[in-house]
């Protein structure tokens, strides 16, 4: 049992850990000249939603646009991602050959190559496929270098659920992808949920990729949205730039908050091999 | 036989989708970038062997180790702020129960926001001239001037590491805890009967039998750390000076910025490198990640 004492400490942390982002949101919610006052205040005087005004109206209302192409990412790479790992994964766990393990390996090995080293001929492919700019283009990058995590968690899951299960349903004479969708598909729904918090997080935050494989509003995604608003500024409005951050850290916030649960075990169990 | 060869079809059949991916924006992109840093790219797309001369450049070129050992430093730094904090919440958080489990999702709330909106959190609190930080700080008498966090060398790196830690303490955090729970609580219970006192505890079981998951959870941290760029390139640009200026920046800047692609792709490689040794090191003593 943890002692009143140390939760009073901890609660104090969590207060402290907390509250930059509370600063972020309130400065959100005030009036510019309230910004850059000094002393700040810290409860806004004036509450106002000027500041979203401006991030949404800005350039024809672009961020709009950056949001709807994150979202768009989102979807298409959680649409490739998911069956592709879910068949892989069980692929992996209920079917394995002569040789699958040597492909787990390649999958796996994945993990082990950071993306930020093929940039460069990733680039050159996507412009050779005409994929530069698009949201196409990056959520096939974002599902191949996203997919082995699932994969993994997907396999090890599978792992755990009783291969008699399989048997039983064969002798009945149960084509395979039947038994999967049938039978196992149920039960690996906390696998799932592992990976749909992953995917929406990871491909959410990218900076990096969309930074390099998108030009336009076409598919540039809300992290650097953010960044040209601060940056095309003569100076730094940071009313927009803190409305910017808090309308694009609200989705994963959310998701995190109804499945945490998935998410954190599932990131342990995907970080130990056992 | 029948049965087991249509097993394997069928298992084949399902691995298709994940390795048409794998072949195309993996294997093709790891391959071509060995190629392309044994060639010079011309402006209209044409290529030429040239050997090892890219290599030969970038390992005369000072910017090349100034941003290697930026890279160095930086991990130096960041690390043990991760990990002071992570190891000693995890010890206090390690017995699950619904207040650990209401804390340990509390500590991961800012892992859960990206690096970019985190980078701008922070740089508003760092703010020089009405920054939060400054006033604070000057109120309380600890500082008398407005303090420029991000203008020098190492107290930018400390800074931006500060946010860092602040960021990702929580996932090394996880991932001791679940290292703490494999440890036998009779080991705990024998050590109180010879009546060892709780610093006794910590260093002379905890700390030995966590060995393995602490080497797994710092070097996922460190391969992590070697990949630094959104933070960078918001807080501080890779300045003042490019001290900052991180080995992915680099890679950025000469492939897009120099276009070029070969100088690049040979930078590319020993990055990669760097990173296989870490992630072997990382297999070795029995993980796989990719954060």
């Amino acid at each position: 049992m943890i002692k009143v004492w140390t939760i009073v400490i901890l609660s104090i942390f969590v207060f402290v850990l907390l509250t930059p982002i509370y600063w972020s949101i309130a400065t959100a919610f005030k009036p510019p000249d309230e910004i850059m006052i000094y002393p700040p205040t810290f409860f806004p005087r004036d509450t106002t939603l000027i500041q979203f005004g401006k991030l949404f109206t800005a350039g024809e209302g672009i961020f709009v646009k950056y949001i709807y192409n994150t979202f768009i990412m989102v979807l298409i790479t959680m649409a490739i991602t998911l069956p592709t790992s879910f068949l892989g994964g069980y692929a992996f766990s209920k079917l394995a050959f002569k040789g699958s393990n040597l492909l787990f390996l390649l999958v796996l090995s994945i993990m082990m190559v950071p993306f930020q080293s093929l940039l460069i001929p990733l680039y050159n492919l996507l412009n050779k496929l005409n994929l530069l700019d698009t949201k196409l283009g990056l959520s096939l990058v974002y599902s191949t270098f996203f997919m082995p995590f699932c994969i993994f968690i997907m396999r090890t899951y599978f792992s755990s659920l009783p291969t008699a299960l399989r048997e039983s349903a064969v002798l009945d004479g149960a084509s395979e992808l039947k038994i999967l969708f049938k039978v196992y598909t149920p039960l690996s729904l906390p696998a799932i949920a592992t990976s749909i918090v992953y995917l929406f997080l990871e491909t959410w935050n990218d900076f990096i990729l969309s930074l390099i494989f998108s030009s336009s509003s076409k598919a540039m995604n809300a992290q650097v949205g953010i960044t040209i608003f601060a940056k095309t500024r003569f100076t730094q409005d940071w009313g927009l730039i803190n409305a910017g951050c808090l309308i694009t850290m609200i989705p994963p916030l959310l998701l995190f908050l109804f499945l945490q649960r998935y998410y954190i075990s599932g990131l342990v169990s995907g970080t130990l091999k056992e | 036989m029948k049965i087991k060869v249509k097993k394997t079809l069928q298992a084949l059949l399902f691995l298709i989708p994940a390795l048409l991916l794998i072949s195309i924006f993996f294997l093709y992109p790891l391959v071509n970038v060995f190629i392309t840093s044994f060639q010079e790219w011309e402006a209209l797309g044409d290529s030429k062997w040239i050997g090892l001369e890219n290599y030969k450049e970038t390992f005369q070129d000072s910017e090349t180790w100034q941003s290697l050992w930026n890279t160095v430093i930086y991990t130096l730094i960041v690390t043990p702020m991760i990990f002071v904090p992570a190891i000693i919440f995890a010890v206090i958080l390690m017995k699950t129960s619904k207040i650990s489990n209401f804390f340990r999702a509390s500590f991961f709330v800012p892992y859960v926001i990206s690096f970019v909106v985190a980078s701008y959190i922070w740089l508003w609190i760092y703010n020089d001239t009405i920054g939060i930080l400054n006033y604070l700080l000057i109120s309380f008498d600890i500082i008398k001037e407005p303090v420029n966090w991000l203008g020098g060398t190492w107290i930018s790196r400390i800074m931006v590491s500060l946010m860092v830690s602040w960021k990702t303490f929580a996932f090394s955090m996880v991932i001791l805890i679940a290292g703490l729970q494999a440890v036998p609580l009779e080991v705990y219970e024998a050590a109180k009967m010879d009546g060892a006192t709780k610093s006794q505890e910590f260093f002379h079981i905890t700390l030995p039998l966590l060995r393995p998951t602490l080497m797994l959870a710092l070097i996922i941290s460190i391969a992590g750390s070697f990949k630094a760029y959104d933070h960078f390139y918001i807080m501080t640009q890779g300045g003042p000076l490019k001290t900052t200026q991180t080995i992915v920046m680099y890679i950025n800047k000469v492939g897009f910025e120099y276009y070029d692609i070969g100088r690049g792709s040979a930078i590319s490689v020993l990055f990669l490198i760097i990173l296989l040794i870490i992630s072997y090191l990382q297999l070795k003593l029995g993980g796989f990640s990719n954060d």
